[in-house]
């Protein structure tokens, strides 16, 4: 019942005897964490906006009546192989465009648990016309509040406002490469004409930039009601669900299982895009191959200094043990070091892993649409490396000082 | 065996293996009564220095048989041992080896607190008494390294009684002190074994001291030759 005060005291004894030395240790571990965390933190940053801006303009599921199949030769289920067919100028001459009663469909998906978002889109080809000027692009009727909460939209909106979409019928907000093209304002009007030879005058009352040069030049915002009524389709038609649900890495088989249920064509993200796939796979790998990279280094290092540590008390092990400590106190005594200049180490980590992140994130970087560089700040990111840091402390401490208490004393003294 | 041992070792052989394989200790077996004087005398490298850690099992690499009270030592783990020479064993190492960051009295204190059996009030009194009795008085508070060689050795001898074990050990336990001190501690010893019936087993270079011990043993080329 006395040794564990008088271990306690000894551990205290060599922590405050050798100060720098206990500094050292517990810098070491608070530098390992703190690296952990602010390269996490970046990585993990630098993911997130990657993701934001790629599905600034992109929902994780799309889902759209698609072209029929292939139907360039419908006889070939009803004749032999050896007989000869020749048909010439097939055409489609029933095809239905778009989803017709987009009600039913809106309210299934919007009732399966792990869909976060949904937005219905009358997209359509047009010419933009002003004078002689004459560009290809898509008009998209959209909704004006659900299409916010999806993709962000009013943040790239630079003049006018977003919002003012929703009562105003006859506006619509275009892109800057779109305007400029087309030497328009703010309040001038925009003519559109779709395929089917319908024009209409839109007054532009906003401006956006997403930076995405294909989207900027092509893209012109108006109220879905407004989309119908160029169709002349009725108020329940959509040529598109732009659908987001909670973890965009799933898409695949979220669209799976939505497929079963919707009679149209149902299409994950990835489908669409096999390239972005790919580097969001390997961006995962690279992060997870940096974070595990500083896990490594840092560990050793806290490991290193820790031995070192223990080491240079080995001819104190000795005494004590000549006393009659016994394996357990050793241990004890070693383990209660690890264990304060861990908590100690840890918890400056932990704060100035959190002020490096901060400081990072206020460098400003205006690139497209980011105004400073990106940081994240998990708790999880703090817990882990907090928790990692004090086991490795711990080891570091246990081993050596299970090693010493389990030889002779005099293998130590004699040297 | 009779009741009146203290320790007695049975035919114990040592080696040392690095750089090769060489006998250290050849077939050594003696008895020490209880409450006797015993030194061990020998030129260095005879090997009484490696005897004394076998006695004191802080070394188990040897063949033979120890026995300390009629406690067979030979063959039990390393906490055993070390909870036995807590109780039964004090030690002086050649170069006094205290605890540098703790006083002179916390470091006689240390063996008395791990074993537990008296308050730490008492066992601060009989600390205190201790260093009086080997003329530390005053150095009782100062940090051990701020102590000089003789007073650090003298502290390290009042550490090795603190717990009155059956055995006291010493590896040259005078080799730091002046004539007077030597005295004193030879005196402290004598006193021990007369009175409170204490075994000490001193190695030393020091002729005076071995002829005024109760028996000398002496150890040449790891044989014993002489035990008068």
């Amino acid at each position: 019942m006395m040794t564990g005060n008088t271990n306690s005291k000894i551990a205290f004894a060599h922590l405050t005897s050798r100060l720098r030395q206990t500094l050292v240790a517990t810098m070491s571990v608070t530098f390992g964490i703190s690296m952990y965390i602010f390269m996490n933190g970046f990585m993990n940053g630098v993911n997130n906006i990657q993701a934001d801006l790629s599905f600034s303009t992109m929902a994780h599921i799309r889902v759209y009546n698609d072209l029929p199949e292939d139907r360039t030769n419908l006889l070939k289920q009803h004749t032999n192989p050896d007989q000869v067919i020749n048909i010439r100028n097939a055409k489609v001459i029933q095809y239905t465009d778009g989803i017709k009663n987009s009600e039913k469909i809106l309210d299934r998906l919007k009732k399966q648990p792990e869909i976060t978002g949904v937005t219905p889109q009358v997209n359509i080809n047009v010419f933009y016309r002003n004078g002689a000027i004459k560009i290809n692009g898509v008009l998209s009727g959209i909704e004006v509040d659900s299409e916010d909460r999806l993709f962000k939209t009013s943040t790239f909106v630079q003049q006018g406002s977003w919002n003012d979409l929703s009562y105003r019928t006859d506006g619509t907000i275009i892109g800057a490469g779109l305007a400029k093209k087309m030497s328009l304002k703010l309040n001038d009007n925009l003519v559109v004409s779709t395929a089917d030879g319908v024009t209409k005058s839109f007054r532009i009352i906003g401006i956006f930039k997403t930076t995405i040069a294909g989207v900027d030049n092509t893209k012109a915002y108006i109220k879905i009601n407004s989309a119908r009524q160029l169709l002349s389709e009725n108020s329940s038609f959509v040529t598109d669900v732009q659908v987001n649900i909670r973890d965009y890495s799933k898409a695949r088989e979220v669209a799976d299982k939505l497929a079963s249920s919707i009679p149209y064509k149902v299409e994950a993200w990835q489908v669409a895009n096999g390239q972005m796939e790919a580097t969001t796979e390997l961006r995962n790998i690279l992060a997870m191959a940096v974070s595990m990279t500083i896990l490594i280094v840092a560990g050793f290092g806290i490991y290193n200094i820790m031995n070192m540590t223990v080491n240079e008390k080995i001819r104190e092990i000795a005494i004590l043990k000549a006393m009659g400590f016994e394996g357990n106190d050793i241990v004890q005594i070693f383990l209660l070091q690890s264990l304060v200049i861990g908590i100690i180490g840890g918890t400056a980590g932990i704060v100035f892993g959190f002020l490096i992140s901060t400081a990072v994130n206020h460098i400003p970087f205006q690139v497209a649409t980011l105004q400073t560089l990106p940081m994240t700040f998990y708790l999880k990111d703090y817990t882990l490396s907090f928790i990692f840091g004090m086991l490795t402390t711990f080891i570091a401490g246990y081993l050596p000082a299970k090693k010493a208490s389990t030889i002779d004393p005099v293998i130590i003294i004699r040297g | 065996m009779e009741n009146n041992i203290a320790l007695s070792v049975n035919n114990l052989n040592k080696y040392f293996y690095d750089p090769e394989t060489f006998q250290v200790l050849k077939n050594i077996s003696f008895d020490v009564k209880k409450g006797e004087f015993l030194t061990l005398i020998g030129k260095s490298g005879s090997g009484k220095s490696t005897m004394l850690y076998v006695l004191s099992t802080m070394d188990t690499d040897y063949e033979g048989e120890l026995f300390i009270n009629r406690t067979k030592l030979t063959g039990k783990t390393q906490n055993e041992l070390a909870a036995f020479r807590n109780a039964y064993i004090g030690f002086v190492f050649q170069f006094h080896y205290l605890l540098p960051e703790f006083s002179a009295i916390d470091n006689v204190m240390l063996p008395a607190l791990k074993l537990g059996l008296k308050s730490k009030e008492e066992i601060k009194e009989n600390a205190f008494q201790n260093l009086s009795l080997l003329g530390l008085k005053e150095q009782a508070y100062k940090s051990a390294n701020k102590l000089s060689g003789g007073q650090q050795q003298r502290v390290a001898i009042a550490r090795a009684l603190i717990n009155n074990p059956s055995i006291i050990m010493g590896d040259e336990p005078t080799g730091n002190l002046d004539s007077k001190n030597t005295r004193n501690v030879f005196e402290i010893f004598k006193e021990l074994t007369k009175e409170r019936g204490q075994t000490i087993i001193a190695v030393t270079h020091d002729e005076e001291f071995a002829q005024n011990s109760d028996r000398t043993i002496e150890l040449a080329d790891g044989e014993l030759l002489r035990s008068e």
